[in-house]
């Protein structure tokens, strides 16, 4: 029994294989685990297709082994509660992929992530394992065309994993998934708002602390400070100045055709998730631009925060062919497909 | 000395395990300036790995790819991952049981090569590339064939590269937040890897 009160745990240095196990238990057609904290596609892609793989901390559910399945990503790493899941792991994960067509890593720019990544692709290139990687840092709080090195990888990898993941089923190579996926990382950008903070569901912390009515502009997906904090204003309010910020990095023209995702982080409701989403949309109507992909769901959350991510792209013809008409089929996102 | 053995190579890594061992606490309170305090136990914790895995070891390239290995798959963190490239690039330029000068000037030339392809750090950003950086470019510049004058030669640049960090504001990773509150105490990796160099050269 823990000391946390806010939680349904049970041992808090169980919590990732337990919610893992449960997880897996609840979509067997889906998803298996492919090792400790290794979680990969019940039917596996064939081998001469490019494997996706991910790696990421847990605490964030359904991220990111929500996205396992048919048409997403073949393999996801977790490591315990926000902390990477180590090089060793995943090696173990890149050894489990190994083909000839290769594997395509998507690393969000975290430090340990990044650090993980590296390490694990050195020695993967040693025991002969076709691997590559791409980062995504699609987080605008460090300041609009801030470099790419001080850009978090926030939600926007998950419409990633299904561009990748529709595209290596169509059998594109390796090297032409990295060109489809560095198109898409110029062209996305999100940014998060906080109104609560969480506790670590570990050590019972509370993660930056929001005063009640405040809100903060660009907070991280682990609660570390961003932007700053304001009073809090309406969803219209909040959306509009999203979107303002998004738009001065991304420089859509009249005619782009854009996706639109609302993430909720944890503890705001999907009532008012649509709030916000709707004055997004009109936001970009009112600018020309075109929403061809949109989406409102807890894709990456940040335990009992408040707030949620605002994910914008524009797109080009084959993402939005790979997101919008190809076959997916994981427990957190599906698409028929025509 | 004219010919590295693997033992010399062995008997090296043993005493930067003892000095760095030695000096734990003063690699952490420099480490607790700018960052969170724990490169002391990082680098003994890697060295350690290290030492074990070279202690198995019958010949240089096997022995180094296995030190790599181990160190990385065992230990996490930026530590292990820079000390695991380092003996990995080392044994991309090593073989056999016995080096020459030139071979000891091509494996630790080896080792910062592969080093230098996972941190886009600079002589100047006050990090541990202020130690190995003019280490290697010194092991490469001595013009004797003597392996313990080699070595000296490294170990001197390694110990002046770490001194001059002390002036060195952070301008690297997460250290740079820290800007001016860096200026005045010596990188905690420099002054480690220079720790190394000077045991290596210490040891023959």
């Amino acid at each position: 029994m823990s000391d946390i009160k806010t939680k349904f745990i049970n041992d808090p240095e169980q919590i990732t294989p337990e919610l893992l196990e449960g997880y897996v238990l609840a979509y067997p057609d889906q998803v298996k685990l492919g090792g400790e904290n290794i979680v990969v596609r019940a039917n596996p892609k064939s081998e001469d297709k490019v494997a996706i793989v991910t790696l990421g901390g847990s605490g964030h559910e359904p991220a990111l082994s929500g996205f396992v399945g048919e048409g997403m990503l073949d393999c996801s790493v977790v490591g315990d509660i926000f902390a990477a899941p180590g090089a060793q792991r995943l090696f173990q994960a890149l050894q489990l992929m190994k083909r000839e067509a290769g594997i395509l890593l998507v690393v969000l720019n975290h430090s340990g992530d990044v650090m993980s990544a590296n390490m694990a692709c050195q020695l993967a290139e040693r025991v002969g394992i076709k691997v590559k990687q791409v980062l995504t840092h699609d987080d605008i709080s460090a300041g609009i065309d801030a470099d790419v090195n001080d850009r978090r990888g926030l939600a926007g990898c998950v419409p990633l994993y299904k561009i990748l993941g529709a595209a290596s089923e169509e059998g594109k190579t390796l090297d032409e998934l990295v060109e489809i996926a560095e198109r898409y990382n110029k062209n996305v950008a999100t940014l998060a708002v906080a109104m609560r903070s969480c506790t670590h569901p570990q050590n019972g912390g509370t993660i930056t602390d929001l005063p009640q009515g405040i809100m903060e502009i660009g907070m991280g997906q682990h609660g570390e400070g961003g932007g700053g904090q304001k009073p809090l204003v309406s969803a219209d309010a909040t959306a509009a100045e999203m979107v303002d910020l998004l738009c001065q990095q991304l420089k859509p023209k009249a005619g782009d055709k854009m996706m639109l995702i609302i993430n909720g982080v944890g503890a705001t409701t999907h009532m008012e998730l649509n709030i916000i989403f709707r004055k997004a949309y009109k936001e970009l109507e009112a600018r020309g631009l075109q929403v061809v992909v949109s989406r409102i769901q807890e894709i990456l959350t940040v335990q009992e925060q408040a707030g949620f991510q605002m994910i914008m792209a524009i797109l080009d013809e084959d993402h939005i062919d790979y997101l919008k008409n190809k076959r997916a089929d994981a427990p957190y996102w599906t698409t028929i497909g025509k | 000395m004219k010919q590295l053995t693997i033992e010399n190579f062995k008997a090296m890594l043993d005493t930067a395990l003892k000095n760095i061992k030695e000096r734990e606490d003063e690699f952490s309170k420099l480490d607790a300036v700018i960052g969170d305090g724990d490169h002391g136990q990082a680098i003994v914790t890697a060295m350690s790995a290290i030492v074990a895995t070279a202690k198995k070891g019958t010949e240089f390239k096997a022995m180094l790819n296995d030190m790599g290995f181990d160190v990385m798959l065992q230990v996490s963190g930026s530590t292990s991952t820079l000390l695991g490239a380092f003996f990995l690039g080392m044994s991309d330029h090593a073989s056999g049981t016995e080096l020459d000068a030139a071979g000891v000037k091509a494996m630790f030339a080896g080792g910062l090569a592969n080093v230098q392809k996972q941190t886009k750090a600079q002589k100047g950003d006050k990090t541990m590339m202020d130690a190995l950086i003019p280490a290697v470019e010194a092991i490469q510049a001595c013009p004797s064939d003597d392996i313990k004058e080699i070595l000296e030669a490294g170990a001197k640049a390694a110990l002046a590269g770490a001194a001059s960090t002390v002036e060195m504001k952070a301008n690297f990773g997460r250290a740079r937040n820290y800007g001016e509150r860096s200026i005045g105490y010596a990188d905690s990796g420099a002054t480690s890897w220079s720790c190394m160099f000077e045991s290596f050269a210490q040891a023959l």
